[in-house]
């Protein structure tokens, strides 16, 4: 049986690789994001509630919506951790196929190891049509509506807003530069199905990609990639970020070199969890938001 | 004593202290384990019962964006619907309809308060909180999610909602 929601909230780190590359982002939408963690704690500070009994009830009921599978938590948080732990495999490969490209030896893992960029884009435009199903799970609209995502996207704060700021940034600006969205696009509309299902990322989570078969969910990334294109370059442009800039508020912490930075986003990507991490966030907040409204 | 003796002795005595350590380690059983237990497994009591009226259709009966407030929707699901009450950007409240059939106990509030808005038996809820009940089923609720934002506010606040059409929804 998965773990009960205060576990998963109770258990949610206060530092580490993840908290700190998330931190790192703060110049971007500064004290957006607090890293909220502990089940009772978040009650609190979502409601703004300090009696013990009522804090009960919320906690209560929140506990028994998220055990509900029809209710959808369960599988927002199932999307928010595989879509990780499919990119943590898709991090190995990426790291495999750079040391492929620097030592003419290990040149043959170029064969069985995707493109760095190909999987990169991949993994971000999947990334992206991961959250927009959670959004949907979550808040109880159907899977496909790219329309309502988009209206909500424009209203994100705090940890869903971070989310999409480090989506931008470690799987966007980082590994694919400042015409990442470009890319993500061009290299869909020239993607057989076939490419797309060797991809780990997309294969972890396709079968709650709507669409029905692979030639129709590679049609429904593309469009909602290219729906959301317009707000991530208006975010872009907006705080005015470059890969360097992204890059250099992570040097505290990372030694970054300015021609590395493919080798920065592999390693974020093998050591960070910031989509679970912040999905769990985003996942206690709208349960007790609305068990505190239901009790 | 030999190595191997000292290796047989201590293997054992580790193991013993190991598992002493981690069984006082074992943390205190969380106080929501009761709800845990009661909304898993085979008899499972489900969040959400099928009679309860579907989230879509409070939606038209919430109150309207105007005033310097801008009313957004945040939540719909079977049994509930929630809105976020904006000013300046700036949550300031969350406005909400939910069906007390999967939560009865949520009307005992409003049998003991003797409060009424609107004509409808009304009840405040810990500290930010104040809700009616309407035709003795739907709660409609505010909740203040700014300290700006009074009881005051979550009553008028009440009363623009369509209480009259949440009531003939059952």
């Amino acid at each position: 049986m998965s773990k009960p929601i205060f576990e998963l909230v109770n258990e949610l780190p206060t530092g580490g690789l993840t908290v700190m590359s998330l931190r790192s982002l703060d110049f971007i939408i500064p004290g957006e994001w607090q890293n909220l963690v502990g089940f009772d704690n978040t009650i609190r500070t979502v409601t703004g509630e300090t009696d013990e009994s009522i804090i009960q009830q919320i906690g209560d009921r929140a506990v028994t919506l998220y055990n509900d599978k029809s209710q959808g938590y369960q599988t927002a948080l199932w999307l928010y951790q595989t879509v990780t732990s499919g990119s943590k495999l898709l991090g190995t490969a990426a790291l495999a196929n750079k040391i492929g490209e620097k030592v003419s030896l290990l040149g043959f893992l170029d064969k069985i190891t995707p493109k760095a960029e190909k999987a990169q884009t991949i993994d971000l435009a999947v990334k992206l049509v991961v959250e927009l199903v959670a959004f949907c799970q979550i808040n109880g609209i159907p899977g496909d509506s790219i329309g309502d995502f988009l209206g909500a996207l424009g209203d994100y704060s705090g940890e869903s807003l971070m989310r999409m700021a480090a989506l931008v940034c470690f799987d966007g600006l980082i590994p694919l530069g400042p015409d990442f969205i470009q890319k993500v696009l061009s290299g869909f509309n020239t993607m057989s199905p076939q490419e797309l299902q060797q991809n780990q990322s997309f294969n972890s989570v396709k079968d709650l990609i709507p669409g029905g078969n692979t030639e129709g969910q590679k049609n429904f990334i593309l469009q909602s990639f290219d729906s959301v294109s317009g707000w991530m370059s208006g975010f872009v442009n907006s705080h005015n970020l470059t890969p360097q800039n992204v890059a250099q508020n992570l040097s505290s912490f990372i030694d970054v070199a300015d021609d590395k930075l493919d080798y920065l986003a592999a390693f974020l990507d093998v050591s960070t969890n910031y989509y679970e991490h912040t999905g769990i966030q985003t996942l206690a907040r709208r349960l007790v938001e609305r068990a505190s409204a239901e009790i | 004593m030999n190595f191997a003796k000292i290796q047989r002795i201590l293997a054992p005595f580790l193991l013993g202290l190991l598992l002493l350590v981690s069984s006082c380690a074992t943390q205190a059983p969380s106080r929501y384990q009761q709800a845990q237990n009661a909304s898993t497994g085979r008899n499972a009591t489900p969040a959400v019962v099928k009679e309860s009226t579907q989230g879509s259709q409070f939606n038209k009966y919430f109150p309207k964006s105007g005033g310097g407030y801008q009313v957004v929707p945040a939540q719909e699901k079977k049994g509930f619907a929630e809105y976020k009450l904006k000013k300046d950007g700036k949550d300031v409240a969350v406005l909400s309809v939910s069906d007390t059939l999967n939560t009865p106990t949520a009307k005992q509030k409003f049998q003991s308060s003797g409060k009424t808005i609107a004509g409808y038996p009304a009840a405040n809820i810990g500290s930010n909180g104040t809700a009616v009940l309407v035709a003795d089923r739907y709660q409609v609720k505010v909740q203040s999610r700014d300290p700006s934002f009074s009881q005051s506010d979550r009553e008028a606040w009440l009363q623009k909602f369509n209480l009259r059409g949440i009531a003939a929804l059952k």
